[in-house]
């Protein structure tokens, strides 16, 4: 029943009591609507429903309705209707769409401004649709799939949600190649920059040179100060004994390469706190002139480097010729 | 001769080749001294170790015998 203006000594009637009552609760006879409708003064306190397949709209505009009017919005047809601010204002806290079997109340706050309260709030229908999934927002409300079997959910500010699915970490944090496929080493010096980890590991595989008894060493930040500290002992050939190496104080030595030029030569070294401005220990092994297992130049380092940035570039150094083969892979580790 | 300085960003993939800026030549030179003396220091030393044992009539095996 629509809003009434009741006088003095007025009678009531039953069916007026009846119909005032069923609004009152927020119900009452329906006002059907199969196309797109402009509210009147005469909708306050009534229901409007609207029934139609095609999309509508209820359109509010000012100078209809007092303070405290409000009109109930009921939608049972598959068209979305949605609430439209004609001359009066609409606020809403979300959407104005009204799908089907959704509905709502318009309050007005004046004769010129009226809220939108959704039932559904329609537009933030739950995007779920498998089992496992989760509830996301990216700039919206948004489906997180449920992940693969035995993966955790991971922070990760790159992906649009926010979030990603990825293997439970160990103990041990896992190693990421920095530079993809590796790099292939020439010239005299191949320098490789990377962003900081804390841990690296820089393995370099087939390594020769266009010279002879080439001597390979390793060189971080392109720090050319006395830096480096280290221990590096070689197998001496033919006893299997070790002898130690003289160190350049502004390098780390690697290896030596075989005179026959092969590039059977590799090594490995790994830095710990190599993120941080304190010292970075490291240890190394390298081997060259390959032959029997004891005939040949295999060298063991400990040491640390004392440099204070954290480390983004590794160089290795030939002191004699030109690289001719050679691949460098950096990993890092956080 | 020159020595070539080739740099990669892992990051981007960029490659730079240069070749040794003055420092880095001036480095390599004196490394290339001193290498070249620690040669010849142990080429003279195994030369004369060679001329000692030829002299004394033994081999480096028996040498080692009568120092142990």
């Amino acid at each position: 029943m629509a809003k009434q203006s009741f006088s003095v000594g007025q009678v009531l009637t039953a069916a007026q009591m009846t119909s005032l009552q069923a609004t009152a609760m927020g119900g009452g006879s329906p006002s059907v609507k199969t196309a797109s409708y402009t509210l009147v003064a005469a909708d306050a306190g009534t229901v409007i429903q609207v029934n139609s397949t095609s999309a509508t709209t209820i359109t509010v505009n000012t100078g209809l309705f007092a303070a405290g009017d409000s009109v109930q919005i009921q939608n049972i047809g598959s068209g979305t209707t949605t609430i439209t601010s004609g001359t009066a204002t609409v606020n809403s806290a979300g959407s104005l769409g009204v799908t089907q079997y959704d509905g709502g109340f318009l309050y007005f706050s004046s004769a010129s401004s009226a809220i939108w309260f959704d039932y559904t709030q329609a537009g933030t229908t739950l995007p779920l649709t498998t089992k496992g999934d989760l509830f996301g927002y990216s700039t919206t409300n948004a489906r997180i799939p449920v992940g693969a079997d035995a993966t955790v959910l991971t922070a990760d500010s790159t992906q649009a949600l926010g979030v990603k699915w990825a293997a439970a970490g160990g103990a041990d944090p896992n190693y990421t190649l920095l530079n993809s496929g590796g790099t292939s080493l020439s010239g005299s010096t191949t320098t490789i920059t990377f962003t900081a980890y804390n841990s690296l590991l820089i393995a370099i595989e087939n390594i020769s040179t266009d010279a002879a008894n080439s001597v390979i060493d390793i060189r971080l930040n392109s720090d050319s100060a006395n830096n480096y500290g280290a221990g590096s002992w070689y197998m001496v050939s033919g006893n299997g004994s070790y002898q130690q190496e003289d160190q350049n104080a502004s390098r780390i030595r690697l290896l030596r390469c075989n005179a026959a030029v092969s590039s059977d030569n590799r090594g490995y070294i790994q830095i710990w706190g190599a993120k941080t401005s304190g010292q970075k220990p490291f240890n190394l092994v390298g081997t060259g002139q390959p032959g029997s297992p004891n005939n040949g130049r295999s060298y063991v380092s400990v040491g640390r480097y004392v440099g204070s940035s954290a480390i983004t570039s590794v160089s290795i150094i030939a002191d004699a010729g030109s690289f001719d083969s050679g691949t460098v892979y950096i990993y890092g580790s956080n | 001769m020159t020595r070539i300085h080739k740099i990669v960003d892992a990051n981007t993939n960029e490659v730079i080749e240069r070749p040794y800026s003055k420092e880095e030549m001036a480095e390599y030179e004196l490394d290339a001294k001193l290498k070249q003396k620690e040669q010849a220091q142990a080429e003279s030393k195994a030369t004369a170790k060679a001329a000692l044992l030829e002299k004394l009539g033994i081999t480096a095996e028996e040498a080692t015998l009568l120092l142990s």
